[in-house]
């Protein structure tokens, strides 16, 4: 234990022992990093000469024969602010809309909020990409751990190699292979069929024809995603498995007589997996800006595809709401990774300075 | 066979001719040849010499912990259970094997520090242990814990309740060896408990070894390369040398009257406590590697007492005094009697 000086009023106490715990200073951290965030888009959009919002009212003026009050107007209701404002109260402005959940509307159809969009696509992202993830990290920590406790065996030099292979090809690369032979030259699946996020037609709903439609037109690039990436976590699991193995822990458990199965999920298992988790929150944040080229081939209708319409069409309310999202969830990642590290590690529940011995 | 069993007793373990081979990419390598020894219920064993001389793999072995690339190529490990059957360690099944440690013989080991798994609360991985041997009474598997660690003077609460991180080495060392004790075992293997930690702790650990044996009486192997240490603890003593014994007595013997050079070159390289540091010899050399054991005795290109027959033919355990072996063509030779005269004639008797 530290050693606390003696008369600080105990309110200054207890706001210091809140500062240490973890969990807060986590969430502290994630809190700022978005502000700083936003902060910097907001500036950074209208410091540069040329601003989208000027070359939209320009535009306005030039080929409505808008009066520049007009535009004006027009681009706030945007943009969701006020361009005659100062830019301390336009920034003020922003903030309190944005924490409203309002980002603006969009450009290309006039009249439907950034939020809306974002709402009725992130959803398809969240879902396929998390699937995917979820997937690949599962299946290659047990991929990862069989390799490991079969070293020099066959299962591991084949995993090994197909492993390398997939994690050396590009996604986009697997994607198109995947359309051209199965899609086209051999017509095993009706790629054109799989587009989209629904059928048409399907009703939503905890329903099992809804379920399985979603899970048909994800499969696609579900699979793509893990194809890709479930190589890297098995090779990763399998080297961090193989030094678990030799730690001295495990060889007590052994004399302590503890049951193989115990040993390989409580004493090797949980901690080959702990240096995994730092990996798994970057790949977690990318989840939503990843998704791009993906979507795009297998034309499903995630945020991705949305966000590479947006750039097109010069769609920039929507393109700052999709960049938002990303940030967001980049942070919302690992800030969720750090809280779900420090359950599973208890080595760095506590404070540094205590900590460290 | 030589009989290197004390003939009033029954050995509780009783280890004949065993031999454990490393399987390595350049062949094979003999790391145990031909151990034999006896260990009565009640008696303390240390197993001392040099590193790589054998003494943690023997220790491994008989717990059958080896690692993949070692396997017992000879010899039996004898072992009699509370219900007077004698079982042979190495051929116990994997389930058998698994009851029999811990149960019957547990092992502390060496640079505790990592012994406990870093992400289970101690009070956890003491119920893993108990269930593992079917004990799953929660409240008496806390009473018997809570005992030991008392006497290994510890907090039990606070221990319990602490992730690994959180205790100092000595402390988890003290918590390995009360943890050791759950399942009162009769023998406890000792592999160099006290290496990672300070000289202050080192004696702790030795006061809380001694008075648990007193207190509980089990039989212990105490492996060291640290001969005052060994001394401390056990009643009788064997000196081990590129994979075999070369020396056994009781302590008092073996200390007083060494009858094999190498365990002589051992006590002579011990700084005296009283008396100037000119009287430390080193043994000249060093250990030969086990992949190329010289022809005859694998200790005469260090001693100083080897001829061409020691060269030739290797010496075997035999009996010297009664009580005492030796595996030295020239044991009746090996004194400690010029340290002695050098320590200013005091009297070895």
């Amino acid at each position: 234990m530290s050693v606390r000086r003696h008369g600080s009023p105990r309110t200054v106490q207890v706001i210091r022992r809140l500062l240490r715990a973890y969990a807060l200073r986590r969430v502290l951290k994630a809190v700022i990093t978005v502000w700083i965030v936003v902060t910097a888009t907001f500036f950074l959009v209208r410091l540069m000469p040329g601003s989208p919002v000027e070359v939209y009212i320009h535009t306005l003026i030039s080929q409505y024969g808008f009066t520049y009050d007009e535009a004006a107007n027009q681009a706030a209701a945007l943009f969701a602010f006020d361009p005659n404002q100062p830019l301390l109260v336009q920034y003020l402005d922003y903030l309190r809309s944005l924490a409203r959940g309002d980002l603006g509307q969009s450009l290309v159809s006039p009249g439907t909020p950034v939020s809306s969009i974002l709402l009725s696509y992130l959803p398809w992202t969240l879902f396929s990409a998390g699937l995917g993830l979820f997937v690949s990290f599962v299946s290659g920590l047990f991929l990862g751990m069989l390799m490991a406790y079969r070293r020099g065996g066959l299962i591991d030099h084949v995993l090994t190699a197909l492993g390398s292979f997939f994690q050396a090809v590009p996604n986009y690369l697997v994607a198109i292979v995947l359309i051209v032979f199965l899609g086209v030259q051999l017509g095993w699946l009706p790629v054109t069929k799989m587009r989209g996020a629904v059928s048409p037609g399907v009703q939503p709903g905890l329903t099992v024809a809804f379920v399985a439609d979603v899970l048909y037109h994800a499969a696609l690039p579900v699979l793509t995603y893990v194809l890709t990436t479930v190589g890297s976590w098995m090779l990763l699991m399998k080297s961090s498995t193989l030094s678990t193995l030799e730690e001295d822990y495990v060889t007590v458990a052994r004399a302590r007589g503890l049951s193989d199965g115990r040993i390989m999920r409580a004493y090797v298992g949980r901690n080959a997996v702990l240096p995994l988790f730092a990996q798994v929150a970057i790949a977690a944040g990318f989840v939503v800006g990843g998704s791009v080229v993906i979507e795009r081939i297998f034309v499903y209708e995630g945020i991705g595809f949305v966000l590479l319409d947006a750039i097109n069409r010069r769609d920039y309310p929507l393109m700052q709401g999709i960049f938002f999202v990303i940030t967001l969830s980049v942070i919302a990642a690992n800030l969720l990774a750090d809280l779900l590290y420090s359950r599973l590690d208890p080595r760095i529940r506590r404070h540094p300075a205590e900590g460290d011995r | 066979m030589i009989d290197v069993q004390r003939p009033s007793c029954q050995p509780l373990l009783s280890v004949r001719d065993l031999v454990v081979q490393y399987q390595g990419a350049s062949g094979a390598v003999q790391a145990v040849r031909g151990v034999s020894f006896d260990l009565a219920s009640d008696e303390s064993l240390a197993l001392i010499g040099e590193s790589g001389c054998g003494k943690t793999t023997l220790g491994l072995a008989l717990l059958g912990l080896l690692p993949k690339a070692a396997r017992i190529m000879g010899g039996q490990i004898l072992y009699r259970t509370r219900d007077g059957r004698v079982v042979d360690v190495v051929r116990l099944s994997d389930a058998e094997l698994r009851r029999f440690r811990w149960q019957e013989c547990a092992m502390v080991f060496q640079g505790a520090l990592n012994a406990f798994n870093p992400v289970l609360k101690i009070w956890d991985q003491v119920v893993d242990t108990a269930r593992a041997h079917g004990f799953r009474d929660r409240t008496r598997i806390r009473e018997q814990c809570e005992r030991l660690l008392r006497l290994v003077q510890l907090d039990p609460t606070r221990v319990l309740d602490s992730y690994p991180h959180e205790l100092s080495g000595g402390m988890r060392q003290r918590v390995m060896i009360a943890l050791s004790l759950l399942l009162e075992p009769r023998l406890v293997i000792y592999d160099e408990p006290t290496t990672a930690l300070d000289i202050l702790t080192q004696r702790a650990i030795i006061e809380v070894l001694r008075s648990l044996r007193q207190e509980l009486g089990f039989a212990m192997v105490f492996i060291s390369h640290d001969l005052p240490l060994a001394a401390e603890l056990a009643d009788r003593v064997a000196t081990m040398y590129a994979g075999r014994i070369v020396e056994l007595a009781d302590v008092r013997n073996l200390f007083y009257r060494p009858r094999h050079p190498y365990t002589r070159g051992l006590l002579l390289a011990v700084p005296p406590v009283s008396g100037p540091l000119t009287t430390v010899v080193s043994i000249p050399g060093s250990p030969p590697s086990l992949a190329s054991l010289p022809a005859g005795c694998s200790f005469a290109p260090r001693c100083e007492f080897a001829t061409d027959r020691c060269r030739r033919e290797e010496p075997t355990l035999s009996t010297v005094a009664p009580g005492h072996w030796s595996a030295c063509h020239h044991w009746s030779a090996v004194s400690l009697d010029r340290w002695m005269e050098r320590l200013g004639g005091a009297s070895h008797a």
